[in-house]
């Protein structure tokens, strides 16, 4: 499935995702520039921050209380905010976006 | 895992220098990713592969920390969020989480840290010849801590006294408990007053914290503020001292560190993982394990190799050289998984904070000439001194 990213400089990065990995895994496996998912993904570093959009008629389950603790603490929070540690790709976020805030800290 | 012979008996990790790390480290590895060494004395295992460590962090049922953290740092720190698991440490972490989070933690820069590090360059200011250590890298996060705390200056050196006499547990165990309750009773007179008329800052937010209907008991803040010491100022500043050492021996390091947030953002990742300053971590294993071609016993003390995976040349090529370019997400210097070090945020911003100060008050700061540098200390690891001259050539 195919993942897209957008980082903070503006350049688009197609990124093939694995199902049930999660998106954090799949962009620090391609490298894309300031995802970071220091911890591992265990919501402990708030380094993975990104603003979500599912494709057309697909939606993300709501963050856990945790990752919303944790998505209140970072930068220039939106309300697509997502710990990207903490999204579990599937077949139905085929084309899902993540831009890439300026900067996690 | 005493009838297992160490390696390089005559090397105790606990006591000894170490100056050449990296070198003994790189002979190490060749006899396997997991060997026997000595330290304190006994045989342990130091885990040097990368993802071997990586994989030791992330596994509470073989590696739990908490038992090894309570034999030696309960009886003087108290329950703190390294002696607990599961549940409990959890909610304990999330009720201080919000005072450690990149927003807040923002904040801190201008109001706090930036502010001490100019304190300290102004007591360079006009001198040829400086200890760059004692005058800068070492006060430095301990005062941001004090400050955060709301302790008055003049008693700033009697806190960095309990401070350090806190930790020393394992080598003083009576000096050790001894400045906790001195630590206690101060900082008891402090919790009691913001308790009874609560402000916005650091020891106020604690004690109005509030998770899942849990709060913080005062046993418990007063034992959160008692790590603040150990796990912010001794860290930070070991490894403000060796990227220091680093970049005034190389002209071209002190040009990025003149350049932009990212440059710095950038170094200080670097330093972090050529010279992390919990060089080796102590963990006693919670459970029976084959591990890494060796068989780890329950009740058996490990060495968690930080600075050996973050230099695992499978994972950072050429990992000696000093390159703030290369891709550093995977360094183990905060640890991983939900005990990642809580403090990781400041730390950095200390650490950028420091070298944009430190440069733009002394743009031509270099090291005295002449000078033996070493990185000494395997359990905590930086430099202990070295002069600096904060106007270059006299």
């Amino acid at each position: 499935m195919r993942v897209r990213f957008i980082d903070p400089e503006g350049h688009e990065h197609l990124v093939e995702g694995e199902a049930g990995e999660n998106a954090m895994r799949c962009a620090t496996r391609a490298l894309i520039p300031g995802v970071i998912g220091e911890c591992g993904g265990a919501m402990a570093c708030a380094t993975c921050h990104c603003y979500a959009m599912p494709p057309e008629g697909a939606a993300l389950p709501e963050p856990s209380s945790q990752e919303r603790d944790m998505i209140d603490g970072c930068i220039d929070i939106q309300p697509t905010s997502r710990l990207t540690c903490q999204v579990v790709l599937g077949p139905e976020l085929e084309g899902i976006t993540f831009i890439v805030p300026a900067s996690q800290v | 895992m005493n009838a297992v012979t160490p390696l390089m008996p005559d090397i105790d990790f606990a006591y000894d220098d170490v100056p050449n790390l990296h070198t003994l480290i790189d002979e190490l590895r060749t006899h396997g990713p997991v060997v026997p060494v000595r330290y304190h004395g006994s045989p342990v295992w130091l885990i040097m592969d990368h993802g071997l460590l990586k994989s030791a962090f992330e596994d509470y049922d073989h590696f739990d920390a908490t038992a090894g953290y309570k034999l030696i740092s309960e009886p003087s720190m108290g329950k703190t969020l390294q002696t607990m698991a599961g549940e409990e440490h959890r909610v304990s972490r999330a009720l201080v989480n919000p005072l450690f989070m990149p927003v807040k933690v923002r904040s801190y820069v201008e109001a706090l840290i930036e502010p001490i590090a100019h304190e300290l360059c102004d007591r360079m200011e006009g001198q040829r010849e400086v200890e760059f250590v004692s005058a800068f890298a070492r006060p430095y996060p301990f005062l941001v801590i004090t400050r955060l705390l709301g302790i008055p200056v003049a008693e700033e050196s009697q806190f960095m006294e309990w401070a350090i006499k806190m930790i020393d547990f394992p080598w003083d165990p009576e000096g050790a408990v001894k400045a906790k309750a001195e630590f206690d009773a101060y900082m008891q007179a402090i919790i009691d007053a913001r308790r009874a008329d609560p402000g916005d800052d650091f020891v106020s937010r604690l004690t109005q914290a509030e998770y899942e209907g849990e709060s913080l008991s005062d046993e418990r803040i007063l034992s959160f503020l008692g790590l603040l010491f150990p796990a912010g100022s001794d860290t930070t500043y070991k490894n403000g001292s060796s990227l220091f050492a680093e970049l005034l021996a190389n002209p071209e390091l002190c040009a990025l560190a003149r350049g932009s947030d990212k440059d710095r953002e950038a170094i200080v990742t670097e330093g972090l993982r050529w010279q992390p300053p919990t060089a080796l971590l102590p963990r006693m294993a919670s459970a029976d394990v084959e591990f890494g071609g060796v068989h780890i016993a329950k009740g058996d003390w490990t060495l968690f190799g930080i600075t050996a995976a973050n230099n695992d040349p499978t994972v950072f090529p050429d990992p000696r050289r000093f390159d703030p370019s290369r891709d550093n997400r995977e360094i183990l210097t905060f640890g991983r998984s939900s005990h990642f070090c809580l403090g990781m945020h400041v730390a950095r911003r200390e650490l950028e904070t420091a070298l944009r100060v430190v440069f733009d008050r002394f743009p031509d700061i270099r090291l005295k000439p002449g000078q033996t540098i070493e990185h000494v200390g395997a359990v905590l690891r930086g430099v202990r001194n070295m002069i600096v001259q904060p106007y270059g050539e006299a």
